[in-house]
Formats: C-alpha cells, structure tokens, sequence
C-alpha cells in the first residue's frame, strides 16, 4: 500500500446509501484485526451505510471542538475514535447523542436528518464512561427504565429484560442496586441498559475508562461478544488504543477536531499516513531523510543520522532532493555483532541502555551522532542468542518493507 | 506521647465548649420544673408552669400563626431554592448571574434590621397601590420569611446539586425520558436528602425569625418569638423556661433522628461496598477460570 | 434571628463528604427559553423583594418626616401642572451633626462591638473547630450536631437563659461567691460584658462551621513537614494551619461581624442604657419616634459601612464556588 500523500480523512463514496439490496452484515464471531492483511473495505464488503455524518462543526465560545468531520458508518460494524483527551472525539459522539448541538454540518440516520431531535426522541443509546446507573433503582428497574418511556406493555418489558438479563449474565443480581455491584458488573448493566431499546447506533464513551487495568483486558472480548450477537452498529470513543486495536472492526484517529486517518487497526498501525499517526500508534523511530532517486522499483533516501542509505522497494511520489520522514517500529529493527552485507538499510551505535519488560527488552542505541535509536527484542531470543548487552558495539538493520515513508 | 496530649486538649476543649453551649441550656430546664416564681430560687418541683403555658390562649394563638407561616415559608422556599440552584449549577454564567448570586448571598449575612425595614417600607409603598399589601397579615410575612430562607435553601440544594453526575440526567434522557420526566424520575430521588433538609432548615428559621417579623408584623398577626420576646422584655417569667424546654425538646427529637439518619446512611454505604468487593473477587475468580480453560 | 447557620450547610456538606465521587462537570449545557423560564421565578421574587426594598428606603432616606399616612413627605409632588422633585438630605446631615454626637458614636461602639464578638468567636471556635475536625469520624458527627443543636432552638430563648444565670442572683454569681473570689455579686446584666457575651455565644457556631470545613480539607502532611522541618508548634500553626485555613477564617468572620453589626435583641436584653447599639437606634427611631426617613438613613448608612464586608464574603463564597467547579 502507498501512503497517503496527505493528511486527510477518509473519503468513501457515499453513494453506497442508495442502495438498499444490503448484505447481511459480517459473520458474527469475527474478530477484529483477526483477518490477515487488510480487510475490504466496508463498501467493499457492499455493507450498507447507517449513519452518515456530514461536514460537523462544533464551536466553542474560544475554540472549534469538532471542524468540519466527514464519516459514513456501515450496519454492523464497531468504529472507533482514537484520540487524546480534547481531541473532540466526545464531542462528535455528545453531538450525536443529541447532548451538543453542532454549529453546522448535517447527521443523517438511515436517510433522516437528527439534528434538531431532542436526545429522548433520537433511536441511538448511549453507554456512558461513568455509566450513569440510576443508583436508586436496581439493575431490573434500570435496565426497564428506557422501555417504561416508550409505555410498551408490562408483558413485554418483562421480556425484554428478562433477554437482556441473560445476555450480559446478569441474572443472579435482578434486584441490586448499582452501589453493589462490582465494576464489570456495571458496565455490563450500563450495556444492557442501553442495547435494551434496541438503538439503531450503540455509543460508547470509554467503554473501559471506569475499570481497573486487569478487568479492562478482559472486558474487552467480552463487550465484543456481547455488541456482535446483537448485531448492533456501535461507535465507540477511546483515549486507550490497544483498546481501539481490539475492539473497532475501523478506527478513526482524531486530532484537534479533525481525523487524521480512518482505517482498519492493521492499516492504521502498519501504513500510518503522517508523523502524527505513526507516533500516536505504537512507538516508532522517526527519521529525516532526502529523496535522492525514486523508480517505479527502488527508491533512495539519505537519512542525515545515518552513514549508510535507506532503501525502498517502491515509488515515491516526489521530487529528488525533498525531504521526507522514515517511521520504523522498534520491533522491526534487528540488532546484531556482525555488520550486514548489504550496502544500504543499517547503521551503526552503542548500546546506550536496556530495558528488561518482561515479555520483550528495549535496546536504547546511541548512533555516532548522538541521535538514540529504539530496538525491541523478544526476551526467548535476548537470552537465547546471547545478544548485545550494555556498551556492545551493535549493527541496526531493517528490511526494506518495514520503512514507512511520511511526506508529512 | 504528642497524640496523648492532642487527644487530651482536644477532650479538654469539646468539654469546655458544650458545657458554654448546653450549662444555660441546662439550667433553664432545671428551673422550668420549679414551682416558685423566682426563676433562680429552687423552691419545689412542680409541673405548674408547663399548666399555665398550655392554658394560655395567646401563646397557643402565637404557635398557631407561626407554625402556619413557618410550613408555608418552607414550602415555597424549598420550591425557590431548588430553581435557583438547578439554574447556578447547570446554566451557569447567564446574563445578571452575578447581581443573582448577590441577590441570593446577601439576605444571610445582612442585619436583620435592614433587611426587616426595607421590606416592611416595599409593603407600605406596594399598599398605596395594592391595598392587600398594607394589611401585613400572614402573608406578607410569608413573603417576608420565603426572602430570606430562599437564601438557604439554595445554597444547601445548591451543594447536593454540584455533586450530581450529569451524565445520570443525560443517560434518562439518551433512554427516551423528556425533561420533566428527567427532573422527577432521576434528580428530585437524588436531591430529596437536600430538599428535606432545606425544608427543615428554613422551617426553623422563619418559627425562629423575630426582628424582621417584628417589622412586617401587623398587630393581628404576633409570633410566637415576638410573644417570648415581649414577655422577657418585661422580665423573667417561669413559663418562658416551660416554652423554652419544650422547644429544646423538639429540637433534640428532630437532631436526634437527623443523627440517626446519618449513621444509617454510612451503615448502609459501607455494606454496599461490601457487596460490591464480595461481586468483584467472584467475577474475578470466574475469569481466572475462563482463562485456565 | 438565626443568619449565618447554614450559611454554611454548605460548608458542612462539604466537609462531610470529604472523599466524595468526583463529579463531572461538562460545560454549561446549550441554554434554552426553558432556562431562562426556571431563572424569572426566583430572579424575580429577589428583585422584587430583596431590591427593590432597598430602592425603596434609599428614597424615603431622602424625605423628611410628617403626620401622615405613610408618615414622611413625598420625593415627587405634582403643583400647579409642575413636577416637583423634592430631595432632603437633612437626615443625612442630622446624623452626622447631631450635638450630643449619639448617631456617630454608637456606629463606632456598633463596630467595636461587633469586631471584638468576633476576634472572641475566633479565638473560642478555632479550637472547637480543629478539636472536631481531628478527632474519629463516628465521634465527630454526634459531637457535630451537639456543637450546632443550640442554634436550631430559639433565639430568644438563648439569650434569656444567659439572662437567668448572669442575674444578681444567678448561677455565675453563686458559684463565684461559692468558691469565695468575690464577696457581694457583680452586676453582670445590663452591661457591655453580657453583650459580648451574649454575641458570642450566639454566633458561635457560625463560626465554627466555616473553620470546621476548612480544617477538614487541611493536608496534615504540610504540618507533619513543618514539624519535621524543626518548627515548634506554634510556628507550625503560623506557618502551616492558619494559611491554609485563611478562607474559612475569613468567611467565619464575616459571617459575625456583618450581622452582629445591626444587633437589635442581644444588646436590648443583655446590654444597658449605654449599649446604644446601631441596630437599637434603628428600632426606637422606628417604633418609638415613627421617624421612618430617619430610620430608613440610618439603615443606609449602615449598608454602606457593610459593603466591604458583604463584597469580600460573596467574593470568597464565589472564588469557593469556582474552585469546587474547577476540580472535575
């Protein structure tokens, strides 16, 4: 895949919502970043558009919270918005809600306009970070409270609570208050409550911010589970990207009002499209380089850390002599005694540090000129091989995949 | 050795204050049990002067009216001090929110004097235009005592409001419930501790008002602070500890059960938390076991 | 009257809940007519009956006084077609000239009075304050509501039992003359003593419950560090506990000092001929020589000497307002 040439959100067709001979959405079960490579693309996969958000803004007395956000979200799937705190992620989400209303731009579900609908009449939940139980009533009492508004038959409420009951294994605490519940407990209420009335577009609002770390992990999978056997579309905001990795089948990366980049987990991880998004992601070692030649095969770039040039097995859209930005992961840079063969992608350093993590070690390498460069390295091969230690003369190498050129 | 002696200055210093606090208190009691009408010379218990206060008719009379006034202040004080503060804590910042913030701090700490002649001088002023106004009947007390409590009642609503998690209002809404709905099915559950408490509030402090009723107060309508305060005026009197005994009595049921109340609270608060650690090891055992398979 | 109590239910709310969930504030919600709609009832019935009242006796400050009903001359006068707008600032005048000086000086004995009830409040409720802010909670909260039990009976009756114990015959004579330190009893009613005494004991608790709160939210550690830093006791308390305590000391203070300004009932009963307190000027301008411009100067002169302190307490209550919407 090539990268981007700029920053810019994603920009799919939306012709797609015309068509209304829908496939049924994706088998249940599957997990997201499961698929090898990348996934088709949901018009691909001929899914059919829910929800389509046009051109929002959102303005604040002083500053654009939200600036002009473009999104199509397809029946089915779960998306997520990545961002760091005041990013505007919440935002978009309150708007959608019904609790914010935007400065201009249109939220279309199912083909209909929800701007201007009070949040009590919009057919979306909303699952909120703190969950917001009703702490004097019981999880029956909480999870009917949605239904009671819609004045359904006693009968039916019943049942309904009874089936949501059972999907989040809540039965056996029908009559507790949520004081009394354990953190996992509540959230699978919050959940409950909000899949009872049947939304057209479950939002999340940091599904796990609530929990501790060790639940998180665990909560994860199963929030999944739960959101696929209903068949629900789900848009979920998250600060927390391993979170985002696991749960969105595409995630969306936010920064001050605007996405950066939409995409499957794998795409966003593997090809970021800029410098923000590649740091944002994982870690990553980021380098200045020029262009020195660029075919439709190879291209060469001079790095200025580096005595030896990167190459790269295909074309670059840019002039000679402009520079750009090469991303490795840390995971992707080998470590070694002995200097490679080839004549380009390696260079030479210190080992400055080492961090012992458990599962992997950190190798901090200082290059000739200073600049530290970061290398990961599972601890089955650290101990095994025998490999560099602390003031070790080292080799860093990397295939030629594994860079990722950013113009920006 | 230091916490010895904290502990120790600090039994000292609670002993001191409530004996300051409760020894006037307490002798008042003592003496409304004596038969004499010396009120500082213990001649005989007796029960003669509780006898006289529940024959006399203009004190009954007097407990009548401010009973009346008193549940009526409360009411709409607690119905003003809930918009109020519903409006200082969720709209904020709107136009003239400062000179309404003024207008809601100043009636606690202005003297009673003030306050009591500028409202009597609004009625005589209102009374040459609505004549209803000059008559200063129980209902301009009313007005009067609903002033100043409202006061009170908005900073103690106030506070419980501040603690609210908006997003429980927001969740009833995201469910389908319109705003009326949202006030009476999810924040008037969770603000009623406040609402009572406001309630009691200024229904002791429009009973115990006496200087500002005393200006508002046409001669029908006397108090029964008033009735004490023209009594004592005229000296020392047996059955005013009688009254006053009655008085401490109620107070100490009502702060009794307020106590109570609170204990309950905590008990309650620390179960739930029990329940809630007792959920969360047994979830966690259940996924220890889900891990294992 | 019994200002100030609660004043402070917020101070205790907040110093009961010390470990309260943190809640979460979002900006002020998108403002609808059904706002403003909520806002007019209790906007109105202050405007109206809180303002306006003063508008109202700042002209009648400005009339002069006649046999009439109402008795004082009227600010606009229609003659002949014309409008007349008569302003007379004779009562403000007469209260500053006044030969024998009684209007100047009770001011100035008004605020010594007031200002001295409130160093003692300080000086008494400071220790009652940190004795229960730092003792066991379960302790605490019966000791709490013992401390504000008495403000919750009546005011009257408060100040009458003070009136039975200070008597020539009364308990506090008795027991001094018990134990033999004086021989004949002290007067003690009727005095400038018994005004303290009586104001202080009163205000008490309005005192102690800013200063309580306050101490609640007091990080020991600073003082364990102070302590541990070498500085004695009462350093550490200069140092340490006084300026974190600064903000309830200030609105304890306040809390006295403003009402006791305009004390009417406590100097009536306790205090003699020579307590001429403000507030009683006031009172027998009013009822015993029905001179309601007089009175109604007299009460705006007074304001004007409280604007300060009104200003400084509604400054610290909002700054406290701010900080507990600051901390999300």
């Amino acid at each position: 895949m090539e990268n981007t040439p700029e920053c810019t959100a994603d920009k799919q067709p939306v012709a797609a919502s015309a068509n209304n001979s829908a496939v049924p959405a994706k088998n249940a079960g599957h997990r997201p970043g499961e698929l090898p490579g990348n996934k088709p693309s949901p018009t691909e996969q001929n899914l059919r558009p829910i929800l389509e958000i046009k051109d929002i803004t959102k303005e604040f007395e002083a500053f654009t919270a939200v600036n002009k956000v473009n999104l199509t979200l397809y029946e089915g799937e779960i998306f997520a918005l990545l961002g760091s705190s005041g990013c505007g992620k919440s935002t978009l989400l309150r708007m959608l809600a019904g609790f914010e209303t935007p400065t201009s731009g249109s939220i279309l579900l199912d083909g209909e306009e929800l701007i201007g609908v009070p949040p009590y009449k919009r057919p979306v939940n909303m699952m909120f970070q703190s969950y917001a139980l009703f702490p004097y009533m019981t999880v029956k009492q909480n999870i009917a409270f949605g239904l009671k508004q819609e004045h359904l038959p006693k009968s039916q409420i019943e049942e309904r609570v009874e089936k949501m009951l059972h999907l989040v294994h809540m039965e056996d605490y029908v009559d507790r208050k949520p004081f009394q519940l354990s953190g996992g407990q509540r959230q699978r209420v919050a959940l409950a409550r909000s899949l009872a009335k049947e939304p057209r577009v479950l939002l999340l609002d940091e599904p796990m911010g609530a929990l501790d770390k060790k639940l998180r992990e665990q909560m994860r999978l199963e929030l999944v589970d739960i959101i696929n056997s209903v068949g629900v579309t789900c848009l979920m905001v998250t600060h927390d990207q391993e979170e985002a990795m696991t749960m969105a089948d595409r995630i969306a990366i936010m920064d001050r009002g605007q996405f950066v980049q939409i995409g499957g987990p794998r795409e966003i991880y593997e090809n970021p499209n800029c410098r923000f998004c590649a740091e944002f992601i994982g870690s990553v070692n980021l380098f200045d380089c020029t262009l020195i030649s660029s075919n439709a095969t190879q291209s060469l770039l001079r790095a200025d850390d580096f005595t030896h040039l990167i190459e790269l097995q295909h074309d670059i859209d840019l002039a000679d002599g402009m520079p750009l930005t090469i991303a490795l992961r840390p995971e992707k840079i080998y470590i070694s005694h002995e200097k490679p063969e080839e004549e380009t992608n390696w260079c030479h350093g210190v080992v400055e540090n080492i961090a012992y993590l458990g599962d992997i070690s950190i190798y901090y390498v200082r290059l000739k000129d200073g600049r530290i460069v970061t290398s990961t390295l599972p601890n089955v091969d650290r101990f095994k091989q025998g490999l560099p230690t602390w003031d070790d003369q080292v080799y860093l190498s990397w295939d030629a995949e594994s860079c990722i050129a950013l113009t920006i | 050795m230091r916490k010895n002696k904290s502990l120790i200055a600090r039994i000292v210093i609670l002993a001191c204050a409530l004996t300051f606090l409760y020894l006037p208190i307490l002798m008042l009691i003592i003496y409304s049990f004596n038969e004499s009408k010396m009120v500082t010379v213990w001649t005989k218990a007796s029960l003669h002067w509780y006898y006289e206060l529940f024959s006399d008719s203009q004190i009954g009379h007097a407990v009548l009216i401010s009973l009346t006034v008193a549940f009526m202040t409360a009411c709409a004080s607690v119905v003003i001090g809930t918009l109020a503060a519903f409006v200082l804590v969720r709209v904020r910042s709107f136009t003239g929110e400062s000179l309404f913030v003024l207008l809601i701090t100043a009636p606690m700490v202005l003297p009673e004097v003030i306050t009591g002649l500028a409202l009597l001088m609004l009625f005589v002023s209102l009374g040459e235009i609505i004549p209803w106004f000059a008559d200063r009947g129980i209902f301009a007390i009313w007005i009067a005592h609903v002033t100043f409590c409202s006061a009170y009642t908005t900073v103690v609503i106030r506070s419980r409001f501040r603690e609210l998690d908006i997003s429980i209002e927001e969740a009833a809404m995201d469910l389908g419930a319109g705003p009326i709905k949202v006030f009476f099915a999810v924040i008037l559950p969770a603000i009623m501790p406040a609402e009572v408490a406001a309630f009691l509030l200024s229904f002791t402090m429009s009973m115990d008002d006496l200087v500002i009723t005393s200006f508002i107060a046409g001669p029908d309508s006397t108090t029964l602070p008033m009735l004490i305060f023209s009594s004592v005026r005229r000296g020392l009197s047996p059955e005013i500890n009688a009254l006053a005994t009655i008085i401490v009595l109620i107070v100490s049921i009502f702060t009794f059960f307020a106590w109570l109340s609170m204990v309950k609270k905590q008990k309650r608060m620390a179960s739930d938390a029990a329940k809630a650690a007792k959920a969360a090891k047994l979830e966690q055992q259940r996924s220890t076991f889900h891990s294992k398979i | 009257m019994s200002t100030g109590f609660s004043a402070n239910m917020s101070f205790i709310r907040r110093a009961f809940q010390a470990k309260r969930r943190p809640t979460k504030l979002s900006k002020p919600h998108n403002r609808t007519w059904r706002d403003y709609a909520l806002i007019l009832v209790p906007y109105l019935w202050m405007i109206l009956f809180f303002l306006l009242p003063f508008l109202i006796i700042f002209k009648i400050s400005l009339s002069v006084s006649e046999i009439a009903i109402p008795p004082y001359s009227p600010l606009v006068t229609f003659e002949e077609g014309a409008m007349q707008i008569i302003l007379h600032l004779e009562n403000y005048t007469s209260i500053f000239t006044d030969e024998d000086g009684t209007y100047f000086r009770s001011y100035v004995k008004s605020l010594q009075v007031a200002g001295l009830s409130t160093l003692f409040c300080l000086i008494i409720g400071y220790p009652i304050a940190w004795a229960l802010a730092t003792c066991k909670p379960t302790a605490r909260n019966v000791l709490f509501m013992l401390v504000i039990m008495p403000s919750w009976t009546s005011f009257v009756v408060r100040i009458y039992s003070w009136m039975t114990i200070m008597k020539r015959d009364g308990l506090i004579n008795d027991i001094l003359m018990g134990i033999g330190i004086i021989d004949s009893p002290i007067q003690m009613l009727q005095t400038d003593f018994a005004v303290y005494v009586g104001i202080t004991y009163c205000y008490l608790p309005y005192m102690v419950l800013p200063l309580f709160s306050a101490l609640m939210k007091v990080d020991y550690s600073l003082i364990e560090a102070s302590y541990d830093l070498g500085c004695r006791p009462v350093k550490t308390f200069f140092n340490s506990l006084i300026p974190q305590t600064k903000s309830g000391i200030i609105a304890g203070s306040m809390l006295v000092f403003i009402p006791a300004l305009g004390e009417y009932v406590i100097p009536e009963l306790l205090g003699g001929k020579g307590s001429i307190l403000i507030g009683r000027i006031l009172w027998q301008e009013f009822f015993n020589n029905r001179d309601w411009p007089l009175a109604s100067a007299v009460a705006i002169i007074m304001l004007i000497i409280l604007v300060i302190p009104i200003v400084w307490f509604y400054k610290i209550e909002r700054k406290e307002q701010e900080k507990l919407y600051a901390q999300k």
